[in-house]
């Protein structure tokens, strides 16, 4: 009763009829006798049947014309009204009566998108990647230049070099913790030709092992427990490679056995896949684990230390193969067959009539075409020039998996050289083309 | 030119690379490594003859010999380790 227009009413009422109960007496004319709209309805011979009604005053059809076109205007104008009316029929529109066509004909239809459209999106992403890769090499020819004339003025050397020295430290520091890296490490200078002659840098070594790290050091963990005493006996000469291995020396049974199983790097593959045959037949008297010659070293593993013994005098043996073929006496027996790569392709060699003009012409700058390379002496530059690519597209892999793709492009050939390029001091740039 | 035409055949190139990289090797990236490769600077090949020659000299050998080549290699591999 807060507002007014209740107190004005009742005081209408009361100056009308003057009975309390005014409010019960709505349908009454006098109650409203003054508000114009009421009058303006009053007119309609209807109006005292749709006064009982809630909502009588839309249902009242208009005697005149001009009200129509009012009330049309208005359901028009405001349509929410007549959404609220939901029993009744609502005045038909063109659009009405054009959507009623459309649920008539196509009840279940949904908006369509036209083939056209959809059909023209994905051409565009094909058409995007093959457009990058033009944009790539378009960019890296100036690439390819520029760092090379701005690194003659700054020598970058000192920040290329650091990452090795960093790594340095971190061998030296734990070496109770570092044992299982440790182990991994050798374990691939071993299979990998280039790694065999303790170029590798171990950031090389754990990048390709990261997926295996965690595995490999469960079970190694167990293995540097089980082999305490025994392994000095069996692991004598075995590593003559670096003074880390004089700490390393209980561990030597853990790198040699891998190695039957990664030689495939070498050559002579079928010795050795024979004598790991025979190797993993002694293991299998009692355990039958049959380790592929390829991967599942963890397994190689893990069966030969549960028995010391019988593993002693196959590595022994492996490890002399290995070791005389990995070292400087792999080059010459082995160049002209074709060698496997660790990931187990066939690696074509390198045609020997290049590799031979182009030491030729790289070396007589000096003394004319005429110097003279020994046969010796080019398949030891053949057996680098090797060596040179497995790094360099072990370099790529691991640029092109940092950027997260599958395939080596162009931008982490153009990395590494960037890379390579910024070493060496300022010297006289040549493309050879 | 023309003597230096054949210099790393591009298949072979790219063989290698995919097979040590057990990766794809995209559309050109194979010439950009064989023009890598051809680089002065760049090529391993430069580096290890010129270092080997240096090194032969030094020992007074008048050619290059395999033992010199060889001990230059972890050195010239070693600078050119992406």
């Amino acid at each position: 009763m807060s507002t007014p227009n209740p107190r004005n009413r009742k005081s209408l009422r009361d100056a009308g009829s003057a009975t309390p109960s005014g409010l019960q007496r709505l349908p009454s004319h006098t109650l409203y006798p003054l508000t114009p709209r009421r009058l303006a309805t009053t007119a309609t011979p209807s109006r005292s049947v749709s006064r009982f009604t809630p909502r009588g005053r839309p249902a009242i059809a208009p005697s005149t014309p001009y009200g129509r076109n009012a009330r049309q205007q208005r359901a028009a104008n405001t349509p929410g009204r007549d959404r609220r009316r939901s029993g009744r029929i609502q005045r038909e529109t063109t659009f009405d009566i054009l959507k009623n066509l459309g649920r008539a004909l196509a009840p279940t239809t949904q908006p369509i998108h036209s083939s056209p459209e959809e059909e023209t999106k994905p051409p565009p992403k094909p058409r995007d990647e093959i457009e990058e890769l033009d944009e790539e090499s378009e960019i890296e020819a100036p690439e390819l230049t520029l760092p090379i004339q701005e690194v003659e003025g700054s020598e970058e050397g000192s920040t290329a070099r650091s990452p090795p020295r960093l790594s340095l430290p971190f061998d030296d520091d734990d070496i109770t913790v570092e044992y299982p890296r440790r182990d991994i490490s050798i374990r691939d200078q071993e299979r990998l030709s280039i790694m065999s002659r303790n170029f590798g840098r171990p950031s090389d070594v754990f990048q390709d092992n990261q997926s295996d790290s965690d595995a490999d050091e469960g079970d190694e963990t167990g293995i540097v427990e089980d082999d305490g005493g025994e392994d000095t006996m069996i692991s004598g000469g075995d590593f003559d490679r670096g003074g880390e291995t004089a700490d390393l020396g209980r561990f030597n049974l853990v790198m040699d056995f891998p190695s039957p199983g990664a030689m495939p790097v070498e050559d002579d593959m079928g010795d050795n896949l024979d004598e790991t045959d025979g190797f993993e037949l002694d293991a299998g008297d009692i355990q039958p684990v049959p380790a592929s010659p390829s991967a599942d070293e963890n397994a190689d593993a893990a069966g030969d230390f549960g028995f010391n013994f019988p593993p002693a005098p196959s590595s022994s043996v492996n490890s002399g193969i290995a070791g005389g073929g990995l070292r400087d006496d792999g080059p010459n027996p082995q160049s002209k067959e074709k060698k496997i790569s660790r990931h187990g392709i066939p690696v074509p060699n390198l045609p020997k009539g290049i590799v031979k003009k182009l030491a030729l012409r790289f070396s007589g700058t000096k003394a004319g075409s005429k110097a003279k390379i020994n046969k010796a002496a080019l398949e030891a530059i053949e057996q680098a020039s090797a060596w040179y690519f497995e790094q360099a597209s072990q370099d790529l892999a691991a640029y092109s998996k940092h950027a997260g793709r599958k395939t080596i492009d162009e931008s982490d050939v153009a990395t590494l050289m960037r890379r390579l390029v910024a070493r060496p001091r300022s010297r006289r740039f040549e493309l050879l083309c | 030119m023309a003597a230096t035409q054949k210099l790393y055949p591009r298949g072979t190139v790219k063989r290698i690379v995919k097979a040590h990289s057990n990766r794809s090797v995209s559309k050109n990236a194979d010439i950009l490594v064989r023009s890598f490769v051809r680089d002065y600077r760049s090529a391993p090949n430069a580096w290890l003859m010129r270092e080997a020659s240096i090194r032969s000299r030094k020992s007074g050998e008048k050619n290059i010999s395999a033992n010199a080549v060889r001990k230059v290699t972890e050195k010239t591999l070693r600078k050119f380790q992406g």
